[in-house]
């Protein structure tokens, strides 16, 4: 038996008398579609890893995905839900989600994207799979395949039915489906071809709110954590970086073998690490050797308090090329030159740490044979994988990468390093047992990538009718994605380029990220440049400032200047920034969200100030990212003695189109709502010439549970589209422009760098009118 | 060998005296409730009860709890049983108020938000949200979220209340 299924190859392997399953298995369409990402001396394609989807005749079924949790809870609720309902069997027949480990999942890729743009593996798989329990159905029962209907996991016609179990009880099947990609890339792989798909309108299953299975565990401490992963002759580890982001090593500390006989220092080039039976002396043992280890002298960076000039006066921004958005249109000079009303301004944003809760941490076990596992929790297994393979020159399927639950960290691995993991391999392999690297908190903000500080120029006019006739924004951002593995930089082996080197993926090019969203502006012309990250062509270590992608990464660069000069041209012409926006937009779900925002918030034509002596004002700010619509609006009281910002209430309308699980996406939201305004009012990176000085939750603060606002989340869902866009992280990214628009409703004061610390906002409102940048809007 | 009381059970650990009590926990006593998240007693993800009051494990010495009771997540189901006079139960009410709420984003700050609202919980059964966030706020330092589960966490302390107190008014009535 060989059955063509849209592409799809179905066989039958033989006959079992238990255990008879479907499995849904991978082969690769043709050649590879993209060149090997690291070295082409390394094999080009490694076996593809057997199931995907598998039906057992008990009527459960198994799904594996090569992402992994991180917090969305996307893998447990929303490809549960995706596979159910294009197989047409019940949520609850999907038992097992298997998840990130590269030698047991098949597709590869990263942790984002995870709904791929209303088209995730998961859902064409299954439709691959819900065809071939059709055919098999359509076998057995002597029934035509198109008067067949499959519901709840039975195949039902011409008066007969048999569920899915039984078509696969006692038979070995395999489902051969079409992929395209590298496994072994950032992307991995990517269902190739066009299976039927379920029908919109009869989904049943897509649209509930199913809670995320793996809470109980972790509210039970029933969770298997990466932080509990334990190996038979583990060592504890902790790694000593260096002084500063250029220094090299001068000499090691001499290990106190008197007071820590049971621990041993490893050195190798710029990385120094300690391992001990147990994790107390490890962390003791370190800390006595950096204290005697000496290092050259670094100061290649502009510090914190001279990045804008340095951004505007030394970094070089004309060696990469130019983006420009591809819905520039009109004569900006002419416009504005011909305009009653301009407006030129520069918006600065500083560098941001992803700063999860719990410092990365990996478990490194390199064998005897040569075989390499990592235990850690990684956004993207396969790339991590390939790392390590190419910094031991070791071949790929020699390395293993299992993931666990861990701490969120909002995109830093999504290329595959979170750390510790490449420094745990490294010192496995010197002392030849399993070695724990656990960073300290220190290390974890110091020694990890940040997300990108940005700088903007807006020019902008206002026609004699008070509407936007000319826009121009240029964008100035360094190179977003250096997935450099640090542990091998520091150790002097190998890794993939750096972003301003040879052969980088990415590198320093900055795109044009935050689409055009104003249609009704008849000229409008938006750049983004790029170039090499801060300090690091000039660091002895190629280090510097490494920047990663972060939650909404460039957009919310490029959307906070924007929002906010589009604030402040609504109150140069006069008028209400809300309905400003919705004269301007043309896009009906952009609309759409906007009226939702607007109903829902209480917004009001002016806001008024309140008889607490605070000055309250409010704010709305838009986005359009990744199929998906948000408006966010923010109310506020600033206190303009102290200049210290209360956000009262933050409201959040979202259009995904289809909305997969409103619960989960509420507090997705919600999170992001909450980041948000942690980013907008609090958080800046604070470095001097030769490094990050910010080493702990009081030298990078983030907001805590007394400042939270009151938050709404307006789900709006739109099965219309016929797709879902991406869920949360967008919700991020608005707080700022939407809080920084209710400082200038309130204040008349324009705010045009975050964050809005009080300091800053006090010498904001104590200018004199009239000499500062501010606005005075309607009143 | 210093000796202490972890869940209800008497435990002799051979450590340092000065060694955090986290490190007992976890790597001596095996238990995945408390976190490491910064070693400073500035997040909470460490947290455990101490005679029934909220600490931070991280900066907690072994030496300093010899003999005093120390409760971890797991021990919280086996708590409210023995508070409430039952032969057992699954889940406390915080634990419970948690899944129904979905409250975890990634969670790995969560074993202290339920450590931090047990504690709450059994000195005010039924604290304003005000009373919530001076809790969560305050001490020796705010419990600290990153994902931003902050409104999912009132909503669950309220929950968990209201259940608390439910079950204490059934049993009043028994």
């Amino acid at each position: 038996m060989n059955t063509n299924v849209f592409g799809a190859s179905l066989s039958r392997r033989g006959f079992v008398q238990a255990g008879g399953a479907l499995l849904a298995g991978f082969a690769l369409a043709g050649r590879q579609a993209s060149a090997h990402v690291l070295n082409p001396a390394l094999p080009e394609s490694l076996p593809l890893f057997g199931s995907w989807i598998e039906i057992h005749e008990d009527n459960t079924i198994l799904m594996r995905t090569g992402k992994s949790d991180f917090g969305q809870g996307t893998i447990f609720t929303a490809y549960r839900q995706i596979v159910a309902e294009e197989l047409s069997a019940p949520f609850e027949a999907i038992t097992t989600v298997v998840s990130g480990d590269t030698d047991r999942t098949p597709d590869g890729g990263g942790t984002f994207d995870l709904l791929g743009g209303g088209m995730p593996n998961v859902r064409k798989a299954a439709a691959y799979v819900h065809q071939a329990l059709l055919d098999l159905a359509s076998q057995r029962l002597g029934v035509a395949k198109d008067q067949l209907v499959a519901k709840d996991g039975v195949v039902s016609g011409a008066g007969q039915s048999v569920s899915y179990g039984d078509l696969v009880k006692g038979q070995k099947l395999n489902l051969t489906i079409p992929v395209k990609g590298d496994l072994n890339s950032m992307f991995g792989l990517t269902v190739d071809g066009n299976p039927p798909l379920k029908a919109v309108s009869e989904y049943s299953v897509i649209g509930k709110s199913f809670p995320n299975s793996v809470i109980v565990s972790k509210v039970t401490a029933k969770e298997t954590w990466v932080t509990d992963v334990r190996l038979p002759g583990m060592l504890h580890g902790r790694v000593i970086h260096p002084k500063t982001l250029g220094s090299k090593l001068i000499s090691a500390g001499a290990l106190d073998k008197a007071r820590y006989p049971n621990s041993q220092l490893v050195v190798k080039g710029n990385l120094l690490g300690v391992v001990a039976p147990t994790e107390w002396e490890a962390i003791q043992a370190a800390q006595q050797v950096a204290s005697g280890t000496k290092w050259t002298e670094w100061k290649g960076l502009p510090g914190d308090q001279r990045l804008f000039r340095y951004f505007k006066e030394d970094a070089d921004w004309k060696n990469a090329p130019v983006a420009a958005a591809k819905t520039n249109k009109g004569d900006v000079a002419a416009a504005i030159a011909s305009s009653p009303k301009t407006l030129a301004a520069t918006y600065e944003l500083p560098f941001l740490k992803h700063a999860p809760i719990g410092p990365t941490m990996a478990l490194a076990d390199v064998r005897p044979d040569g075989s390499v596992y990592v235990y850690t929790h990684t956004q993207n297994p396969q790339a991590l994988r390939t790392g390590i393979a190419f910094m031991l020159g070791a071949p790929v399927d020699k390395v293993v990468v299992r993931t666990f639950a861990g701490a969120g960290h909002y995109g830093r691995s999504n290329g595959g390093n979170a750390g510790a993991e490449d420094e745990a391999v490294i010192l496995s392999q010197a002392v030849g047992q399993p070695v724990r690297v656990q960073w300290m908190r220190p290390d974890d903000l110091q020694w990890s990538t940040q997300s990108p500080a940005a700088l903007s120029d807006v020019r902008l006019s206002l026609d004699a009718a008070g509407n936007l006739s000319g826009y121009e924004i240029s964008h100035y951002m360094p190179a977003m994605q250096d997935d450099r593995l640090v542990g091998a930089l520091l150790a002097g082996l190998p890794t993939i380029p750096a972003p301003d080197e040879k052969g980088s993926i990415f590198g320093i090019a900055n795109g044009m990220n935050d689409p055009w969203l104003y249609e009704a502006t008849p000229a409008v012309l938006e750049r983004a440049y790029g170039t090499g990250q801060v300090g690091q062509a000039s660091s002895p270590i190629r280090a510097g400032l490494r920047d990663h992608s972060m939650r909404t990464p460039g957009q919310y660069q490029q959307n906070f200047p924007r929002e906010l000069a589009i604030t402040e041209a609504a109150f140069l012409a006069g008028k209400d920034p809300l309905e400003f926006r919705i004269q301007h937009a043309r896009q009906k779900r952009l609309l759409g969200v906007l009226e939702a925002v607007r109903d829902s918030s209480g917004w009001k034509t002016r806001a008024a100030g309140g008889s607490d002596g605070l000055s309250r004002g409010q704010g709305v700010a838009v986005m359009f990212r990744a199929g998906t619509y948000w408006a966010c609006v923010a109310q506020i009281a600033v206190n303009p003695g102290t200049g210290v910002i209360k956000v009262e209430k933050i409201t959040v309308a979202v259009d995904p189109g289809i909305v997969i699980n409103p619960a989960q996406l509420k507090r997705q939201v919600e999170g992001g709502a909450v980041m948000g305004v942690s980013m907008a009012l609090l958080e800046e990176l604070a470095f001097d010439e030769s490094g990050i000085t910010a080493n702990d939750w009081r030298s990078y603060p983030i907001l805590t549970m007394a400042d939270v606002p009151e938050i709404k989340v307006v789900l709006v869902n739109n099965p219309g589209v016929g797709s879902y866009g991406q869920g949360s992280e967008a919700a991020n990214a608005l707080a700022a422009p939407a809080i920084a628009g209710a400082l200038l409703d309130a204040t008349g004061k324009v705010a045009r760098r975050l964050p809005l610390k009080p300091a800053y906002v006090k010498a904001l409102l104590s200018e004199i009118r009239g000499q500062s940048p501010g606005l005075r809007g309607h009143s | 060998m210093t000796a202490l009381v972890v869940n209800g059970v008497k435990r002799e650990v051979q450590a340092p005296t000065d060694t955090p009590l986290l490190y007992v926990l976890r790597n001596n006593l095996e238990l995945s409730g408390p976190q490491f998240g910064c070693g400073m007693a500035q997040c909470g993800a460490c947290s455990v009860l101490l005679n029934g009051k909220e600490v931070r494990s991280c900066i907690t010495t072994l030496g300093s709890v010899a003999g005093k009771e120390v409760t971890t997540l797991e021990g919280l189901s086996a708590r409210w049983a023995q508070q409430k006079g039952l032969s057992g139960a699954a889940l406390h009410p915080v634990q419970a108020a948690w899944i129904e709420e979905q409250t975890p984003l990634c969670g790995f700050c969560q074993n202290g938000m339920m450590i931090k609202a047990t504690e709450l919980l059994e000195k005010n059964a039924a604290p304003t949200v005000d009373e919530i966030k001076d809790a969560f706020t305050g001490g020796i330092s705010p419990h600290l979220c990153r994902c931003g589960s902050y409104t999912a966490i009132i909503q669950a302390v309220q929950r968990a209340s209201a259940a608390m107190s439910n079950a204490t008014s059934k049993r009043s009535h028994a």
